[in-house]
């Protein structure tokens, strides 16, 4: 499934194994310019609930509902 | 058939769920087994028959006595209950279609998983028993020991969280301007039936074992599969449930699992009543708080513990076999440090075995087994509170600052 949202930023996190997921994430949502929108790409599972329950535990917005694409995850989130 | 079939591999089950189930099938495993949950235990074994494999001679390794090392893993119900978790996770794994071969980006994890689980194995087998035997079903057993460990895997926990937050431990992502292209989705979907196949062939093998009369074999292999189900379908962490409270204010899991300790603890005492059971106890004493911080730490540096590892090794996250390998390693090296090196003599000789149903009985053992959850629940929250209030007044001081 593809996805037509703009990006401003994607952190490629494909491999990564939780925690790093969202630490990476949440500090690369933290440095970013208000408003500005972040694409992430991840494949831990662990990361598919935690990514996006803490984003928002922590204050940002989604652009829209997280995307499946096939053993992979695409959130786009609002710094 | 897509209204089942959707929630039960499409989605990740309710943790709170996964281990109140993890809870009561670990009493009634006691209940039918006289044995607990546990994996080190074995991976030690696993050591000892690798060792032997190259020929050095362990007889007179005590260690080894002490985890009755007897037969091969193929022989023992311990050794089923892990190769069980590693079946029942797989099995899950390829019927929800999510198996892929993971490569960390950053190499560095590599050295960070074998050595954490270098540490985690030394330390768990120190302690007699990692987040299973020491912690999930130690509680339940009212053994002693397991209290000093949860304190102690805390303390490590939150030196291997601090560790976690350095730049030059964590790396840095790849991060670029504009949208990446997601992974082409392969349009034909294999791995379903590959599972299935699995499944049918280890469920004839539980099945052998209960008609050929290996009934402890075939306990083994049917709760070592249930449990794998549960952890991978519940992605349950112990790792996370005390790390990510430190990291990032989480507490779902620290919750879930003491949720699902309190639910075994209750079962626990009723099936030693009715049974006359004798529960699993261990030496408490300084080394089961040094093993315990050991343990702690190692488990951060390695981004899993001993069951966290299993599962995410069966989704492909290639990661955990060095882990794995770390853990064998150091449960192995721990068993020739026992006698060998005098980690007996200096760090377990003075303990003893401590059971809270032998000291202040059954209802004095319960009650002070759910307030001290009933405590570390409500330090979860706390820490969790804190954490996100901490968070508000540092989002403030920006927005001021603008």
């Amino acid at each position: 499934m593809q996805t037509k949202v703009e990006a401003d930023f994607t952190l490629d996190l494909r491999g990564e194994s939780c925690p790093y997921p969202v630490i990476y994430t949440l500090e690369t949502l933290e440095g970013m310019n208000k408003g500005d929108m972040l694409q992430v790409i991840t494949d831990c599972p662990g990361s598919f609930r935690n990514v996006p329950e803490e984003a928002i535990a922590h204050g940002y917005k989604f652009a829209q509902d997280p995307v499946k694409n096939g053993q992979e995850y695409v959130f786009h989130i609002y710094a | 058939m897509k209204r089942i079939i959707q929630p039960v591999f499409q989605h990740y089950w309710n943790p709170y769920l996964v281990l109140l189930l993890a809870g009561i099938l670990s009493a009634l495993y006691f209940g039918l087994t006289s044995t607990v949950w546990a994996v080190t235990g074995e991976f030690t074994r696993l050591g000892g028959d690798l060792l032997m494999l190259f020929g050095v001679d362990i007889s007179g390794w005590q260690y080894f006595d002490m985890v009755h090392l007897q037969g091969a893993t193929w022989n023992r119900p311990d050794g089923w209950i892990v190769w069980g978790m590693f079946a029942g996770a797989l099995i899950m794994v390829l019927l929800s279609n999510s198996f892929k071969i993971r490569l960390p980006q950053q190499k560095r994890r590599y050295v960070q998983g074998l050595i954490g689980g270098v540490i985690a194995g030394f330390g768990a087998r120190l302690a007699l028993g990692c987040n299973l035997a020491a912690f999930f079903t130690g509680v339940p057993q009212f053994s002693f020991h397991s209290w000093i460990f949860i304190v102690a895997t805390g303390i490590g926990t939150f030196f291997g969280a601090k560790l976690t937050k350095t730049r030059w431990w964590k790396g840095k992502p790849s991060l670029i301007r504009g949208n990446a292209k997601p992974t082409q989705v392969k349009k034909r979907i294999i791995q379903p039936y590959i599972g299935t196949v699995i499944a049918i062939f280890y469920i004839g093998l539980i099945i052998y074992f209960f008609t050929s009369g290996q009934t402890l074999l075939g306990l083994g292999a049917l709760f070592g599969l249930a449990f794998g189900i549960l952890i991978e379908r519940g992605q349950i962490c112990f790792t996370s449930a005390f790390r990510d409270l430190f990291l990032i204010g989480r507490s779902v899991m620290a919750k879930a699992i003491i949720a699902g300790m309190a639910v075994s603890s209750i079962l626990t005492v009723v099936v030693i009543w009715i049974y006359d059971l004798t529960p699993i106890t261990q030496i408490a004493t300084l080394s089961t708080f040094i093993g315990g911080t050991l343990f702690g730490l190692g488990i951060v540096m390695a981004s899993g513990c001993e069951t966290g590892m299993m599962y995410r090794l069966m989704e492909g996250q290639l990661l955990f076999l060095p882990v794995f390998a770390g853990n064998i390693i150091g449960a192995t090296f721990l068993a020739y440090a026992w006698d060998h090196l005098g980690v007996y003599d200096v760090l377990v000789k003075g303990g003893s075995k401590i059971n809270l149903l032998d000291t202040i009985g059954p209802i004095g053992a319960i009650s002070v087994t759910l307030l001290m959850l009933g405590g570390l629940y409500a330090l979860t929250v706390y820490g969790e509170k804190r954490y996100h209030c901490k968070l508000a007044i540092k989002r403030g001081m920006n927005i001021h600052a603008n």
